[in-house]
């Protein structure tokens, strides 16, 4: 950990249109749960949750909070600066994904749990923070590796939420094994049977905490033997 | 200064750079156009490009074949008597696909020449920004459009070779790739506007994506909401005015072709959803024409 470095990170996190565009998903997320408990009711309002809140915005927060603490400097190559320092890497990589993980807790997780209590039933939001807390933590360190690896990671990790864990997790369940999405239900599911039940307990944590330590590990060796490309 | 009388117009277009003249027929701003609309639709594929951006346009086009290939193998081998999905249905089904596409080729046509300024070359050209702009918008939009019709022409060939009857096919093809073309048009607005709006590759990815993702989804799970628990049809059908996806899927359900809205679109609100689809589509021009303005006048 660096706290220079965290603190360059949130300062990127933070810039002016990315905060807005950041801010964007739980505003969003919030008024229409509350539109549509206002308007229906909280049962009604609850399926958004499970339907867009989990599988949609809070993978999308961390691909925009991972990419945002990595991506431009990558992408631009003033990274070499960065790297010139003599601050170990995986430092580095460490103190950049506390960063994105504090952001997509605070733009993703908490959200969710502000719009499951506003529908009520305070055990079953308390499960779905839990959840969406321990996938937060996965997804944040595997986007900030796929952001370290390719100058595509946006897209990339799109294609991982998207395809793998939304369109294809849908059509075959077998998938959860390999779903940071369906970990986290999983997790939640323990506090909450509200919640469904995709994997087994112990596999879902230890493989929640496999992501996040390889994950981060990854994104510090990728530092560790950086070259700089030109643009395609 | 020789041959002035050469290049009439715009006297500040760089054509006679002093080292050698030019004798020949200058082509006017059709010929550049065309060219600048074919160079587009081949870089939205990553044709013309570095090996490593054909990657994702053709992982992502064959990602959306193989669902059709499958099932043009389970028809022809099985007999089935008709398709499983409907043309239109096929691409609302593959919708995550052709979003994807949208937002990452986008900013491909619209970013890059911002970013590094090179558009300043181009406008030193015979060529307006409103053309620039336009052709821009036309390259992407006919990529959109044989990104979704690919695997529509895949199906409906699988269809002939079943032996499924003919002209019952050729409606419901026809029908999808109208409606494709709107699509498409759409699409290629929106996530056009957003990528030359932001710059940055991955802002803009995630800003189509929201509008075209996120927003569907949104839409999606209002007009589910107002059907099955508000009991709103109105309501539901109004809802849908508000993304593409779902002004595609509504204008596909009134037009017989085959998708299924939550509540059914009909009487009154066919012409709102047409016109609300063309209406997005000229926003989203007027849009690109006034950004191509600004960034070409500083």
């Amino acid at each position: 950990m660096n706290a220079t470095i965290a603190k360059l990170a949130l300062q990127a996190l933070l810039g002016r249109r990315r905060f807005f565009l950041l801010l964007a998903f739980p505003v969003l997320l919030i008024g229409l749960v509350a539109l549509v408990t206002a308007l229906v009711d909280g049962e009604a309002a609850y399926e958004i949750l499970p339907g867009l809140g989990y599988p949609l915005v809070l993978p999308l927060v961390a691909i925009l909070a991972a990419s945002s603490v990595l991506g431009p400097e990558v992408d631009d190559g003033s990274i070499v600066y960065l790297l010139s320092k003599p601050v170990n890497r995986y430092a580095v990589a460490a103190s950049k994904w506390v960063v994105a993980l504090a952001a997509t807790l605070a733009a993703g997780a908490l959200p969710v749990l502000v719009a499951a209590l506003v529908t009520g039933d305070s055990t079953r939001a308390g499960a779905l923070f839990l959840g969406a807390a321990v996938a937060g933590t996965a997804y944040s360190a595997l986007f900030l590796a796929i952001s370290a690896v390719t100058r595509h990671a946006v897209i990339a990790s799109l294609m991982f939420v998207l395809i793998w864990e939304s369109l294809l997790g849908n059509l075959f369940t077998g998938i959860a094994w390999l779903s940071i999405g369906q970990w986290g239900l999983r997790v939640g599911h323990a506090v909450s049977d509200e919640l469904p039940d995709p994997a087994n307990l112990p596999y879902a944590v230890i493989a929640s905490a496999v992501v996040t330590v390889v994950g981060v590990w990854f994104a510090g060796d990728r530092l560790r033997s950086f070259s700089v490309k030109g643009d395609d | 200064m020789p041959d002035q009388a050469a290049t009439p117009g715009r006297p500040g277009v760089i054509h006679d750079l002093g080292y050698r003249h030019f004798e020949g027929v200058r082509e006017g701003t059709a010929t550049i156009a065309r060219t600048l609309f074919v160079t587009g639709l081949r870089h939205a594929y990553g044709l013309g490009r570095s090996g490593k951006s054909k990657v994702m346009p053709f992982v992502l086009l064959a990602m959306s074949l193989l669902p059709a290939a499958i099932v043009v193998g389970v028809v022809v081998l099985t007999g089935l008597g008709s398709l499983p999905v409907s043309y239109a249905d096929y691409t609302n089904q593959t919708q995550l696909l052709v979003s994807l596409f949208a937002a990452s080729q986008a900013p491909v046509l619209f970013s890059r020449d911002l970013r590094h300024r090179s558009i300043v070359l181009y406008l030193a050209r015979p060529l307006s920004s409103p053309v620039f702009a336009l052709m821009r918008w036309l390259s992407l939009t006919v990529a959109m459009f044989v990104f979704t019709a690919v695997p529509t022409v895949l199906l409906f060939a699988g269809a002939m070779l079943a032996g499924l009857d003919k002209s019952d096919q050729t409606s419901a093809v026809l029908k999808a790739l109208t409606l494709q073309v709107l699509l498409a048009a759409m699409l290629a607005g929106v996530s056009g506007l957003i990528s030359s709006v932001s710059l940055r590759r991955g802002f803009a990815v995630v800003g189509s994506v929201m509008a075209l993702i996120v927003l569907t989804g949104v839409v999606t799970v209002m007009q589910n909401i107002a059907y099955y628990d508000g009991d709103s049809e109105s309501v539901s059908v109004g809802v849908g005015l508000l993304s593409p996806w779902s002004l595609h899927n509504g204008l596909g359900n009134a037009w017989d072709a085959g998708i299924d809205t939550p509540a059914p679109v009909d009487g009154a609100w066919v012409p709102a959803y047409a016109i609300v689809a063309l209406l997005l589509v000229a926003g989203c021009l007027l849009g690109l024409v006034a950004r191509f303005r600004k960034v070409a006048s500083r």
